[in-house]
């Protein structure tokens, strides 16, 4: 155990673990969104994000003609290049999430499948998307070049506050913003709360089913993608199977939280985040997993919905 | 038409067909067809090690069959990308073609030690270029690879002092922190770096160290550590493509310590994918071709189209010991795992290859080598 750690880097590891719970946050409002407007668990959303840091790397080196190697950019370019790349990614992401719920969800809903149903098809879709790019990349790691020159605005209490890092954390808060105002104050939000609440009132409400479900993959891709653009920015590194450790995480974010509650999302990601960071240098990072997954098992004892889940007795089954 | 035509037209034919066939046969058993197998990483972030290598064993079939024409040699590639999950999905298939008459590699320990049940099963002699973890020759372990395994690189307990002291040279009262990636081939390599700190002279192994997966893309807890223990040396037990992440990360951090890392890490593709940040890293592998011999790599590129990359020489030694075999009549399975344990020849290295009776060879000396400009650079063998 090293608690010698602790006195000089506790608040750069909060700071490190804060913008890596940001990334976990975006990634897990594509389970959460799906989850509160399906009660189903779209594992599929962890190859959306893999798709995305792909989808990134091609927007910065394919379209934008930056290459690998290339020196960092400055003023308009660089906003430029990230912009591009970020909605890039976010478009990307959005569709394929539409995609991913026309094949693997929507025939299935209109046959009245059992949720067993749905996870099958789920994860058969998660695993074509993953052996597709590892065949075409050649399973090797693809590098993204480093555009943004990751200067720091200084330290405060030895925690580094590098532009990479508050980037994340300045729109991860914007994203999260905007999309909660979205739901709750959006026409189309309240759409997709009412069909959360119940979609058989929805319907005779005169909702169109179909397109609130497409509308809530389309959004869980749109965060999916920009969490994706994020990770590629700040460890500039993709593989095929990155979706699965973040995928992981992301999930365990939203039960933490509370999987189908926005906010709950968030506070699991801050929470995930940071744990994950003291665990990994108290404990050694061999722990990490061990660690986590405890807390997220005494969590759930206590709380079977999450932190911040429904009530057991307001869970549809 | 006449019956007498007829059947002279018949026997006639007959006759040519026969002759035909014979000649046909005569002509196949001029040139007589091998095989033998390649195993490593082919595929996956490991896949520049697998690549390399099996270029080299393919560039000794191609010399050995210029010079035995009657002979073609068939190289089965078995991928296991570096993975003992994956190498034992894809062993059982190569230890049950009984074509394959002996294999270079696996390229890694991991992957060996998952692959040894079905290739000691099938008799099938393996000579690995670049499997370097004790265990594989150390008949008390339940790793041993007896009486199949063979290599011809030296051993961890060699390279882990080597690293020792290569990471710690011209740095007084050094400040060591090791981390492995929890492989089978990292996790007993750190353990001989650590031992071989000991003997280095005022250097200390400081803040613990730290076992990191190897899908970790975040080192922050672990370069945390690294801080905190005022490390002036970091060494890394793992392989290349997540060093690269971990040293950006590193310099990211504002850390000048000096990076070190064994032959996992030696690949150029690692100052490639880590950049400017690889800088100055010093890594311990085996010297190539083109330390060895200029006049064989600038053959090498022109028969491979590439040049020669890491392990060649050793996996050119391995593919060798086979096809000598073939030339000399072994083609069982088991007349050449009896000729591949009384080899005795010479590596293109100039040092004499047998191996000893659990499959080790007497010589193995690691090279150092430092990151300049984009390239790992050779610097000697360490003494």
């Amino acid at each position: 155990m090293n608690l010698q750690v602790l006195e000089s880097q506790f608040w750069s590891l909060c700071l490190q673990g804060v913008a890596l719970g940001f990334i976990y946050v975006l990634i897990s409002l594509g389970y959460t969104m799906v989850y509160g407007v399906l009660r189903l668990i779209n594992f599929a959303n962890s190859e959306v994000f893999m798709i995305g840091t792909f989808a990134t790397v091609v927007a910065q080196v394919g379209i934008l003609q930056n290459q690998t190697d290339s020196q960092s950019l400055h003023g308009f370019r660089l906003i430029y290049t990230l912009a591009f790349a970020l909605v890039f990614s976010m478009v990307v992401c959005g569709i394929l999430g539409i995609l991913v719920e026309l094949v693997a969800y929507r025939r299935l809903r209109a046959l009245g499948a059992k949720p067993l149903g749905f996870l099958i098809s789920a994860i058969a879709t998660s695993i074509v998307l993953l052996e597709t790019t590892r065949i075409v990349t050649f399973s090797r790691p693809q590098t993204s070049p480093r555009l943004l020159d990751k200067w720091s605005f200084g330290e405060v209490a030895g925690a580094n506050f590098r532009i990479d890092t508050v980037m994340v954390i300045i729109s991860g808060v914007i994203i999260f913003f905007v999309l909660d105002r979205f739901v709750t104050k959006t026409r189309l939000g309240k759409a997709i709360r009412a069909v959360s609440m119940s979609e058989e009132n929805s319907k005779l409400m005169g909702i169109n089913l179909n397109r609130v479900v497409s509308l809530t993959f389309f959004i869980g891709g749109l965060t999916t993608g920009a969490a994706a653009f994020f990770y590629t920015t700040v460890y500039e590194t993709t593989q095929f199977n990155v979706g699965f450790n973040l995928g992981l995480a992301a999930f365990t974010t939203a039960v933490l939280g509370g999987i189908g509650n926005l906010r709950g999302a968030f506070y699991g990601g801050m929470f995930l985040g940071v744990l994950e960071q003291f665990a990994s240098a108290i404990l050694g990072s061999q722990w990490k997993s061990v660690t986590v997954f405890t807390v997220l098992v005494l969590v759930l004892l206590l709380k079977p919905n999450g932190i911040f889940g429904e009530a057991v007795q307001q869970t549809r089954t | 038409m006449n019956s007498k035509i007829q059947r002279s037209l018949a026997v006639v034919s007959a006759a040519a067909l026969v002759f035909g066939v014979a000649a046909a046969t005569n002509a196949q058993a001029a040139v007589k067809t091998y095989t033998i197998a390649y195993q490593g990483p082919l595929s996956g972030g490991e896949a520049s090690t697998g690549i390399d290598e099996q270029n080299a064993v393919k560039y000794a079939a191609k010399l050995f069959m210029k010079k035995n024409p009657n002979i073609k040699i068939k190289i089965v590639s078995v991928d296991d990308q570096g993975d003992p999950a994956v190498a034992s999905t894809v062993a059982p298939g190569t230890g049950s073609n009984k074509s394959i008459l002996g294999v270079v590699g696996p390229a890694y320990s991991g992957a060996t030690i998952a692959s040894l049940p079905y290739y000691k099963a099938g008799g099938l002699v393996m000579i690995s270029p670049s499997a370097t973890r004790v265990s594989l020759t150390d008949p008390a372990s339940p790793d041993f690879g007896g009486p199949v395994f063979h290599r011809v690189v030296g051993k961890d307990d060699l390279q882990g002092p080597a690293l020792a002291k290569y990471a710690t040279t011209g740095v007084s009262s050094a400040k060591v922190f090791v981390f492995d990636d929890q492989s089978a081939y990292a996790v007993p390599l750190r353990g001989f770096v650590e031992a071989g700190l000991k003997k280095v002279a005022g250097a200390t192994v400081v803040g613990g160290g730290d076992s990191v997966p190897n899908t970790t893309t975040d080192f922050a807890p672990t370069i945390a550590k690294i801080k905190t223990s005022g490390a002036t040396v970091v060494i890394y037990t793992g392989y290349y493509s997540q060093a690269a992440i971990f040293i950006k990360q590193l310099r990211d951090s504002g850390s000048t310590a000096i990076f070190a890392g064994g032959d996992g890490v030696f690949n150029q593709e690692f100052p490639k994918l880590a950049g400017a940040s690889a800088e100055g890293s010093r890594i311990t592998g085996v010297g190539g071709l083109a330390g060895i011999s200029p006049k064989l790599e600038a053959d090498f590129k022109k028969q491979m189209g590439v040049s020669s990359g890491v392990y060649s020489v050793e996996s050119y030694d391995a593919a060798n010991i086979l096809l000598e075999g073939i030339k000399a009549g072994n083609t069982t399975r088991a007349k050449m795992l009896k000729w591949v344990k009384a080899y005795k020849g010479k590596s293109v290295s100039g040092n004499t290859i047998k191996f000893d009776a659990n499959g080790d060879i007497s010589y193995g000396l690691f090279a150092g080598f430092t990151t300049k400009n984009g390239v790992l650079v050779n610097t000697g063998i360490i003494k």
